[in-house]
């Protein structure tokens, strides 16, 4: 007799096969890659996306940090300090960015080596520029630990605050920090000036929880302990330990500067790794043809001259719907269909093409042997998918399934619906609606540095035709404090400075418009908007995008008459009304990266250029930074001196586990100025596009089982 | 200010939409928590419901019982698909009641959906009509990843025959051969254990790693 768990027993010892995880590198107070307050050589793993949260001392830090290639770094960080006692601050704020270079990887022998700026372009409160060497070696492990130790030893040079303490040499003059500067300006004038200094240290790993982190500061915190008294410094030697409480959450307790404790947050995620994975439920498998030889009748097309394409839209019709698809048309021939089709449940649209073309292989008669598959959205035909249905029936158990499938798929322009096709029934018009949550937060204002509203929204969308869409949102505010919000004085036409004035208001109309959406040529999508689109702005958008389906870049153009709403956001506007626009090119870098410049009128009708690079993941995520240069000069503009800011979307399936087409995600500005503002209107056109185009598919292929 | 929060927790509760819209995102975070909290107050069984060989003998088609060790969670499946391949093997696709399949070629496990982190596609050897695996050397697995993609785990086995063994399987005792393959690589290493009766042609039971997330998965067939 055989017990069952007879391989279990010899099994236990022994790991099965997994995918190597690129280690991930604790990070320091600057929530970089790092020892306590000074930075390593380290680099996080591609796509890491961290959030940190440290004190000592009276000093808070937030920071953001992304790293987009495995060869670059950026941090947006906020951060708080009490008692500063300076320019009429009691508890100062500031915002600053950082940017990490790796300039060699780690070898044998040689250490991996990085080049920092810290806080580049800011009020320049926490500037700094280091070069920093990190040489990692194993050590025994300890205890009960299965896996070995890690000891990592560190040393750089730093200038700026990281050359303040034990200082020599050095280039040039530094300029001094300056308080009452406006910021956001690049300093590069003082980039690897003044005085330099040496700092290192060493982190030892012991086992999978525990590490113990000691270090040589260089930073002698001169504004705050000798200009002010944030805190006392006593000695430059830090230490602490910290404690890997999860996979994704690390905690740290420390004693630093010899008169200070300090605590640490450190959060670590990669989009590439979902909490949970995506479960889809399964697919029909593909129905096969009876064979031709041994069952010629059932291959006639003789019923092709019945005009089967009604009876077989409502075979058809049921079948999509339980896949989240809906059936826009269907244009049926003895050898060949077209189906167009919208997918309103999976973020891939490659799944979406999978599961159409099997719901085809189950309705249509034998004869049919090409499926084409066309994704609609908002009554455009995005790209077609052609597909042979004989490479269907034989590549699904193929050992390579996915690349089998995709090598003889054509992808390309979807073109007009022929006259003969049948469309859907009882599709138009079409009626939505819905009530939910909403929450509307402000951040960094220096009374109350978050600041949020709560309430709920009244949603409804009516399409009376393809390509139609009559939308409104009613929302009600049941609590929040955006109203209690500064009106900051603005040497331009305050465009978005007066947001609290707007907040006054509970009930309000966010938008109600009308868009319609066509083709006025191939490669071409066009769309018109009218009405309120925003709580502040409505009148008419017009856009038109240039953007065949096999290509890389897209071209765009967006005319608008902006006029300026009522503050109780009812139907009343305000006399301030304006021509913004901007030409925009829009280019897929083939790596994940895509980059953006729109060039025109802003919302106080300046004139300049917005420039935007985003990481943007084949599920979704994206992750992204922006800046705008306008006529508007940094003394008109205000703190801040420049529009610039970072913008993260997540998707929702990648935390449910399950499929949705909707994301989350935010912008968000150091500060909130007038200068290159735009406007913000529902329904822009490059980013629905995009994502039935071939990149996005090939991207996602391996869906199209699922 | 607690009438409005008590007001605000009714609204989020009554989150909801209609229409062939995507339902707005609050209305979709909410359903699913919503749904965590009934899992949570009631989980669902993951014993299953014992059968006894009456029951299975007045079956019209054939059924599996899968267990997957990690989760603890059983099901039993039934044909949705059959697919003859000559020389490639039979193809038998299994479905549970909840819309998880497994696609096995001559019982051995080449791809799986719905379960997460799936095994999108296999190479494997087999060959004809034996049932099991016909041989060692390569056996390389497509698994999905988290950013759509299909990610190559290359293993190399070795295929040993244990020799005769008899196997019980609900009242029933039925004679095997018992095939062990053992791979390695990427970092592990990998045992899977068939028992094949070769008389009626099947795999009769076995024990299969179906890749990092799910790992181990075992198989019983109950009938025929």
């Amino acid at each position: 007799m055989v017990v069952f768990t007879a391989g279990a027993s010899a099994q236990e010892a022994v790991d099965t096969p997994r995918f190597r995880i690129v280690p991930q590198p604790s990070l320091n107070f600057y929530g970089v890659p790092g020892l306590i307050d000074m930075p390593s050589g380290e680099m996080l793993p591609e796509g890491q996306f961290t959030t940190t949260i440290s004190y000592f001392g009276g000093q808070g830090r937030y920071t953001l940090t992304f790293q987009p290639t495995p060869w670059m770094s950026a941090s947006f960080r906020y951060n708080s300090i009490r008692n500063w006692n300076l320019a009429g601050f009691p508890t100062y704020y500031d915002r600053g960015f950082d940017v990490r270079f790796r300039l060699a990887q780690e070898g044998r022998y040689r250490p991996q080596i990085t080049l920092g700026l810290q806080d580049f372009a800011g009020t320049g409160i926490y500037a700094g520029e280091y070069l920093v060497a990190t040489k990692t070696f194993e050590t025994p492990p300890l205890g009960t630990s299965r896996l070995p130790g890690r000891l990592k030893l560190s040393a750089g040079l730093g200038w700026g605050r990281f050359g303040s303490f034990g200082s020599f040499g050095g280039f040039g003059t530094r300029p001094p920090y300056d308080p009452s500067n406006t910021g956001g300006q690049l300093s590069y004038d003082q980039w690897f000036r003044g005085p330099m200094a040496l700092f290192g240290g060493l982190e030892w790993q012991m086992n999978e929880k525990w590490a113990l982190k000691l270090e040589y500061s260089s930073d002698d915190y001169v504004t705050e302990t000798q200009t002010t008294s944030v805190f006392q410094k006593k000695s430059p030697v830090n230490f602490g330990v910290e404690w890997q409480a999860s996979p994704r959450t690390r905690l740290g307790a420390y004693y630093l500067y010899g008169s200070e404790f300090g605590l640490s947050a450190q959060i670590q995620l990669n989009p590439k790794q979902p909490p949970m994975p995506m479960t889809v439920p399964a697919p029909q498998p593909v129905a096969v043809r009876p064979d031709r030889a041994t069952n010629p009748e059932a291959w006639s097309t003789s019923w092709a001259d019945a005009k089967p394409a009604p009876l077989l839209r409502s075979l058809l019709g049921p079948i999509l719907k339980d896949d989240g698809l809906i059936l826009e048309s269907l244009d049926v021939s003895a050898d060949r269909v077209e189906l167009r089709f919208r997918n309103t449940r999976y973020m891939s649209n490659a799944i979406a093409i999978g599961r159409a073309a099997r719901a085809l292989a189950r309705v249509m008669p034998p004869s049919v042997e090409t499926f084409d598959l066309v994704l609609v959205s908002r009554g455009l035909s995005l790209s077609r998918v052609t597909i042979r249905r004989s490479d269907l029936e034989a590549l699904e158990f193929d050992p390579e399934a996915p690349d089998a499938i995709l090598a003889v798929a054509g992808i390309g322009a979807a073109g007009p619906p022929s006259e003969t096709a049948v469309f859907g029934r009882e599709l138009y018009p079409d009626f939505s609606w819905s009530v939910a949550p909403y929450f509307a937060p402000a951040y960094f204002d220096p009374q109350q540095p978050i600041r949020i509203d709560v309430g709920v929204d009244f949603g409804a969308t009516y399409q009376p035709a393809p390509g139609w869409v009559i939308s409104g949102k009613l929302r009600q505010r049941l609590a929040g404090n955006l109203k209690d919000g500064r009106v900051s004085p603005s040497a331009l036409p305050p465009v978005r400075t007066d947001q609290a004035l707007y907040a006054q208001y509970g009930t309000t109309l966010n938008n109600l418009y009308v868009a319609r959406y066509w083709q006025p040529g191939e490669d071409l999508y066009a769309r018109v908007t009218a009405g309120y689109f925003e709580y502040a702005y409505g009148g008419l958008s017009t856009e038109l995008l240039w953007k065949p389906v096999n290509s890389l870049l897209a071209l765009g153009v967006e005319l608008n008459y902006a006029l300026k709403r009522d503050y109780n956001q009812r139907l009343g506007f305000q006399d301030y009304k304006v021509f913004t626009g901007h030409a925009s090119a829009y280019m897929d870098f083939n790596n994940g990266l895509h980059g953006q410049i729109d060039v025109g009128r802003y919302l106080a009708g300046d004139v300049g250029a917005t420039f935007a690079l985003d990481r943007v993941f084949a599920n979704g995520w994206s992750v992204g930074a922006f800046f705008t240069l306008t006529n508007v000069s940094a003394a008109e503009f205000g703190e801040g001196s420049f529009d610039k800011g970072i913008r993260f979307s997540m998707p929702l399936g990648w935390f449910l586990g399950k499929p949705s087409r909707k994301s989350m995600g935010t912008v968000i500005r150091p500060i909130q100025r007038d200068g290159g503002a735009r406007l913000s209107v529902p329904g822009r056109l490059y980013g629905e596009v995009r994502k039935a185009h071939h990149k996005a598919l090939t991207d996602q292929w391996a869906g199209f089982w699922e | 200010m607690r009438v409005l929060a008590s007001l605000a927790l009714a609204v989020l509760l009554a989150a909801c939409s209609s229409g062939t819209e995507e339902a707005p995102l609050q209305v979709q975070v909410f359903s699913n928590t919503r749904d965590l909290i009934r899992q949570r107050i009631s989980p669902a069984e993951t014993g299953l419901p014992p059968v006894t060989r009456a029951q299975l003998d007045a079956l019209d088609g054939p059924a599996l019982e899968v267990t997957l060790e990690t989760r603890g969670a059983a099901a039993y499946l039934y044909v949705n698909a059959e697919r003859d391949e000559g020389a490639a093997g039979q193809v038998t696709v299994w479905r549970t009641g909840d819309n998880s399949t497994l696609a096995l070629r001559n019982g051995v496990l080449v791809a799986t959906r719905g379960l997460g982190g799936d095994i999108l596609s296999s190479e494997i050897r087999v060959s004809g009509g034996q049932p099991g695996p016909s041989g060692g050397g390569a056996h390389v697995m497509l698994i999905r990843g988290g950013d759509e993609e299909a990610r190559r785990l290359v293993l190399v086995c070795d295929l040993e025959d244990l020799g005769a063994e008899t196997v019980e399987i609900v009242e029933r005792r039925y004679p095997t051969r018992h095939l062990r393959q053992s791979c390695s690589g990427s970092g592990g290493e990998v045992v899977n254990d068939y028992w094949v009766e070769e008389r009626a042609g099947v795999v009769r039971q076995s024990r299969q790693w179906a890749g990092p997330h799910l790992g181990y998965l075992r198989l019983r067939q109950l009938a025929p």
